[in-house]
């Protein structure tokens, strides 16, 4: 399937659209994503968002901190390019293929939920090679369930795992959540 | 041992990459306008229902174990670049090449202070999933502590960049006291103690040294200023929703400043703010977008 970015040329910001689509069309192949995909930057924003619609085409737009060298202000990081594109097109494959019917519109998921959601993708991201900071995200899910043993242990199932469906992920973070901070 | 140390020259390994305000605000982006504008909350503060609170969070934990690198060799290199006052200027340095042996003593234990902190915020970053130098590294703080006149570098880093590390200290210990951490707001607060320590030695000592001189205390004055504009350029620190850091008046209180001093910061930050929106709509326009972020033409 083919990757195409806009813009074609970048003005706020020194980014290649060749390289965001090469990135693209491997993750594409390498998650079996079978639908053409359109990225659309906002070069506008330093913030890191990252959005997706899916339809016959799968519309992913990305604010332009998402794909920056955070040490090079307005630069290109291919690494962070792979790792967001990677985390928003796993989300968009459990969608379509991974058990996920019930997940609510990513608008309306809590931020916990979420976060577990988040820490699926990274695993899962990990294992295919990329490497990723498995200690930022191990932060990121205790600030949404509790500095806890138990909010812990579920980060490393969620961590570890490879086919949850929706309703496996959720009631593990639910009952992480549920556990007091103090625990 | 050499004296009055370039900016550029300061010691790092290849892990960290470094950036001046000026790079730094030559940036046409804000999250202030734009396509998606209307989308994101209207505040930009640093709480945990924000959903990149992780990422902000880490990010201004790097931003600040750099500052205290750089604070550091700033108080440091105040020991070691002037002499040290004697005779008839010895208890205020009224010379701008001599300080006073206390202000010397004052900088010495504030180089202890900040070593302290390099090692606390090393640990915070690794607790929050940071690694040495993955963001960038703005200087301000060392070039503020690169001028002549010891007066300068006490208005410019200790009343102006120091009051700033207090105003984020505080809220950073919020963030994790809100968040739960069993770790974040117990350092913040302890370093948060020392940073008012720090302010209030520079207010302290520039009324003392400048005491029969008021045109250089004038100067001070307006480099602090100066300082406090250039470092609230896009209103980080202003009093407005959308400023991330807000100002802990009653800290800054203590550190030496007036109310009248703090008032006139928060109103220079908020000036600051609607600069960076005016500066980043006509970038917008010339580039073919509107400030609600449709292209012009549709």
């Amino acid at each position: 399937m083919t990757v195409t970015v806009e813009p074609e040329v970048f003005r706020f910001v020194e980014f290649d659209n060749a390289m965001i689509a090469e990135v693209g069309n491997k993750l594409a192949a390498q998650l079996g994503i079978d639908r053409p995909i359109v990225v659309r930057v906002d070069e506008t924003t330093p913030l890191g968002r990252v959005r997706a619609t899916i339809g016959d085409t799968i519309e992913v737009t990305v604010e332009s901190g998402a794909f920056e060298d955070s040490k090079r202000p307005r630069r290109q990081s291919e690494v962070a390019t792979t790792i967001n594109l990677g985390r928003i097109l796993l989300r968009v494959r459990d969608r379509l293929h991974g058990g996920f019917g019930e997940a609510p519109l990513d608008d309306d998921i809590a931020l916990a939920q979420m976060a577990a959601w988040e820490t699926y993708c990274a695993g899962r991201l990990s294992r295919l090679g990329l490497r990723i900071n498995r200690q930022r995200w191990l932060y990121n899910f205790r600030n949404r369930h509790g500095f806890s043993d138990k909010a812990d242990a579920a980060f490393d199932a969620v961590w570890a795992a490879d086919s949850l469906t929706w309703v496996q992920l959720e009631a593990i973070s639910d009952a992480a959540v549920a556990v007091p901070s103090s625990a | 041992m050499r004296k009055f140390f370039p900016v550029e020259e300061l010691a790092r390994d290849s892990r960290f990459t470094q950036i001046n305000m000026r790079q730094a605000q030559a940036d046409p982006r804000t999250a202030l306008v734009g396509p998606n504008a209307a989308r994101r909350a209207k505040t930009n503060r640093l709480t945990p229902s924000r959903p990149d609170a992780s990422e902000a969070a880490r990010a201004l934990m790097h931003g600040i174990f750099v500052g205290e690198i750089q604070a550091l060799e700033g108080a440091g290199r105040t020991c070691h670049d002037f002499e040290t006052a004697t005779g008839s200027n010895s208890a205020a340095g009224t010379e701008t090449d001599s300080v006073p042996f206390a202000l010397k003593l004052d900088m010495a234990r504030q180089a202890w202070d900040e070593s302290r902190h390099v090692e606390i915020s090393v640990k915070l970053g690794e607790w929050m999933g940071a690694e040495i130098g993955q963001f960038a590294e703005n200087t301000v703080l060392f070039e503020a502590a690169c001028s002549t006149d010891p007066v300068m570098r006490l208005a410019g880093v200790n009343r102006a960049l120091e009051g700033l590390a207090i105003d984020v200290f505080t809220t950073m210990k919020e963030f994790g006291e809100v968040a739960g951490d069993p770790f974040l707001g117990f350092c913040e607060d302890w370093m948060l103690a020392d940073e008012v320590t720090h302010v209030k030695m520079g207010s302290d000592w520039l009324r003392k040294v400048t005491e029969n001189d008021p045109e250089r205390r004038a100067r001070a004055l307006e480099f602090q200023s100066i300082v406090d504009k250039l470092f609230s350029f896009g209103g980080t620190r202003s009093e407005s929703s959308d400023s991330p850091i807000g100002l802990a008046r009653r800290f800054r209180e203590l550190a030496g400043f007036t109310s009248d001093e703090v008032d006139e910061i928060a109103d220079v930050s908020l000036a600051a703010l609607e600069d960076r929106k005016a500066f980043a709509a006509a970038a917008m326009s010339s580039s073919g977008m509107s400030s609600s972020g449709m292209a012009a033409d549709e």
